[in-house]
């Protein structure tokens, strides 16, 4: 399903994406789900998610920019160090300071990994209001 | 995102390009790419040249922007971008000047082995290499270490692993800065990037990372090859590796802070990934130090991953490393920032040098140079694509004069990531390596692709620039057969 709501961007030597959401909330989501659908696949033989606690995030800055970079690296972050693929999220604060998150992640075991992201970069990054819906684009170093 | 730049390129020289400091206001300094006009057409495709005007705004830059032939777009500046800042006068250091995998970097190692005396043992050194060097996405390591130990890491480098007896004295004698650089101070790195580089040591990592079984296949300076002890039809291992998770983790708690000291300094750039600190700053002096701690880390796994690898081969060959003559060459970084002394516009001054994919290349009598290569001039190494060859330079009193010491550092990508994956087959990819004799072995078949020859320059191009331009010299160079990826 995150399949319809990314798409990739060329870029020489790393991975972009365009994404949509209705609002910015659903734009920090939809990159969060389609960072890691690049990242790795869930296997297909593992069928229920276990329930677990989920990761508090909370993020400060100066703009929207900054705050999307450090939201998409933090949760890069988390999971290099918890062996995690976060897989669903629930944006509780966010306005153009400010950022508190829940992130619910599995065990990375669960997946087939498929790319390393470094981090999430400013190179030719956009977050605009196309008026109906927005859109964000990203470029990974990876 | 494919258009053309369209910004002025003056030829300066057959091997050497301008892009005048008029072109944007603000630009404090020229650029100047390294290239002939094949390798410039290539380089025109995307917008590497726009950012290599960039990196001329950034305060107290010196002589020029520069950029080698294997340039291709990064973020920020490009990757093989060169460039200095005056830190005396208020230069600056950036992150992004030495990009997130910091110290990733490149070590060669001999043996005494000719190809035809093992021609029929490679298959069985790759999968027992395969088997004993961890590698791939987040990879971790057998060489488990405590937070206390890890602390030590970061300030002994590659000295660590020699004393733990992986390794001996002359290893640290033949890598950049004898296998550390001086200063690193632990306190500058954040537990985050203790977390994300635990484990982690000893492990090859994922992308462009890899191991080679390579062979002798061309001589150029004979002479420097004997000082060396190479000859044709020799077996050499390299290993392309880096700080992983620890660097990218110290590379994004700095940008970060750098942004901020943007407005603080009140420095002007047209990018904002080329967020940066006046060098003497207190923001300055910590990126400093916690690079110089991931640039240690970087060193320290390669020394790891050479150990692996020579017990690997004993493994196979029922005999000690030394005997099979397994002796390191030389390790040099290719994405670091250092303090070097060179002169420009006939005054010695004290700068700040970024190497963002690209080599240090200094010439000979450099007295950061052991003794054994004084004479000889700083070996460079050179990775190709998993397909084509690689090379063994030497660094020129040229470099040191136009480039800081400077070289290239591969063979740049051509095309993109997403592209390989959906424009190469990976089965028919195998078979055309499998028909060159090159074997590889690798943790997941997408690295197989994205890494395919088709999505690289043609490194024996690169080289032919750099040392037609006489900012280094070709000694040998090495064809692979056998390969491990991430």
């Amino acid at each position: 399903m995150i399949k319809n709501k990314y798409e990739l961007l060329e870029h020489t030597a790393d991975i972009g994406i365009r994404v949509k959401g209705k609002d910015l909330k659903e734009i920090f989501i939809n990159s969060a789900l389609a960072m890691f659908d690049i990242i790795a696949q869930r296997k297909s033989e593992i069928n229920e998610i276990e329930s677990s606690l989920p990761h508090i995030i909370k993020e400060q800055s100066d703009d929207w920019e900054q705050l999307f970079v450090n939201w998409l690296n933090e949760l890069l972050s988390l999971s290099a160090t918890k062996d995690l693929i976060f897989y669903d999220f629930e944006i509780e604060k966010l306005d153009g300071k400010n950022l508190e998150a829940k992130v619910w992640g599995e065990d990375i075991r669960n997946y087939n990994v498929n790319t390393e992201i470094k981090a999430a970069t400013y190179h030719q990054l956009k977050i605009e209001n196309k008026g109906l819906y927005w859109e964000a684009e990203v470029i990974f170093d990876v | 995102m494919s258009d053309i730049w369209g910004g002025p390129l003056e030829k300066i020289d057959d091997y050497r390009w301008r892009i005048p400091k008029s072109y944007k206001p603000g630009m404090r300094v020229d650029g100047i790419i390294y290239a002939d006009e094949r390798l410039l057409r290539d380089i025109r495709q995307d917008k590497a040249p726009e950012q290599v005007a960039n990196v001329a705004f950034l305060p107290q830059i010196v002589k020029a922007s520069l950029a080698m032939p294997d340039i291709h777009w990064g973020y920020g500046p490009s990757i093989g971008a060169v460039f200095a800042t005056d830190i005396d006068s208020g230069g600056v250091i950036t992150p992004a000047g030495v990009g997130f995998d910091i110290n990733c970097g490149v070590r060669l190692l001999k043996t005494n082995f000719q190809y035809e005396e093992i021609k029929h043992k490679i298959k069985d050194l790759i999968y027992v290499l395969f088997d004993m060097v961890p590698a791939g996405v987040g990879s971790k390591g057998d060489i488990r270490i405590s937070e206390r130990e890890e602390r030590e890491i970061l300030i002994k480098g590659a000295r660590w692993a020699v004393e733990k007896g992986y390794g001996i004295e002359e290893d640290l004698e033949c890598t950049e800065e004898y296998g550390a650089m001086e200063g690193a101070d632990p306190s500058t790195v954040s537990q985050r990037a203790y977390e994300r580089g635990k484990a982690q040591s000893g492990t090859l990592g994922s992308g462009n990372h890899f191991l080679e079984i390579q062979m002798i296949d061309q001589l150029y300076d004979r002479n420097l090859c004997s000082q060396f002890g190479l000859t044709l039809g020799q077996i050499m291992v390299m290993i392309h590796s880096g700080s992983r998770g620890f660097g990218y983790q110290i590379c994004d708690d700095y940008t970060r802070s750098m942004i901020q000291c943007l407005s603080k300094y009140n420095i002007k750039v047209p990018d904002r990934q080329l967020a940066c600190a006046p060098f003497n700053s207190p923001e300055g002096k910590a990126y400093f130090s916690a690079m110089k701690c991931a640039a240690n880390y970087a060193w320290n796994n390669r020394q790891c991953l050479m150990y692996l690898v020579r017990k690997g081969f004993e493994k196979v060959f029922g005999m000690g490393w030394q005997k099979m003559g397994m002796y390191l060459i030389y390790d040099v970084a290719h994405n670091i920032a250092k303090v070097e002394k060179h002169t420009v516009d006939g005054k010695k001054l004290t700068l700040c040098v970024h190497r963002k994919g690209a080599t240090r290349a200094f010439g000979p009598n450099s007295p950061e140079l052991p003794n054994r290569y004084k004479n000889t001039a700083q070996p460079v190494i050179i990775p190709g694509d998993m397909g084509r060859n690689s090379y063994l330079l030497v660094g020129t009193q040229k470099a040191m004069e136009e480039t800081f010491g400077s070289t290239c550092h591969g063979a740049g990508r051509v095309k993109s990531r997403t592209t390989a994956m959906k424009s190469i087959d990976v089965n028919q990819l195998l078979r055309e390596l499998d028909s060159k004799g090159i074997i590889v072995k690798a943790s997941g078949k997408g690295t197989i692709v994205e890494e395919a020859p088709q999505a690289y320059k043609d490194v024996n191009e690169v080289v032919d620039v750099v040392h037609k331009a006489g900012i280094s010299n070709r000694v040998c160079r090495m064809k692979p057969l056998g390969v491990i990826k991430g």
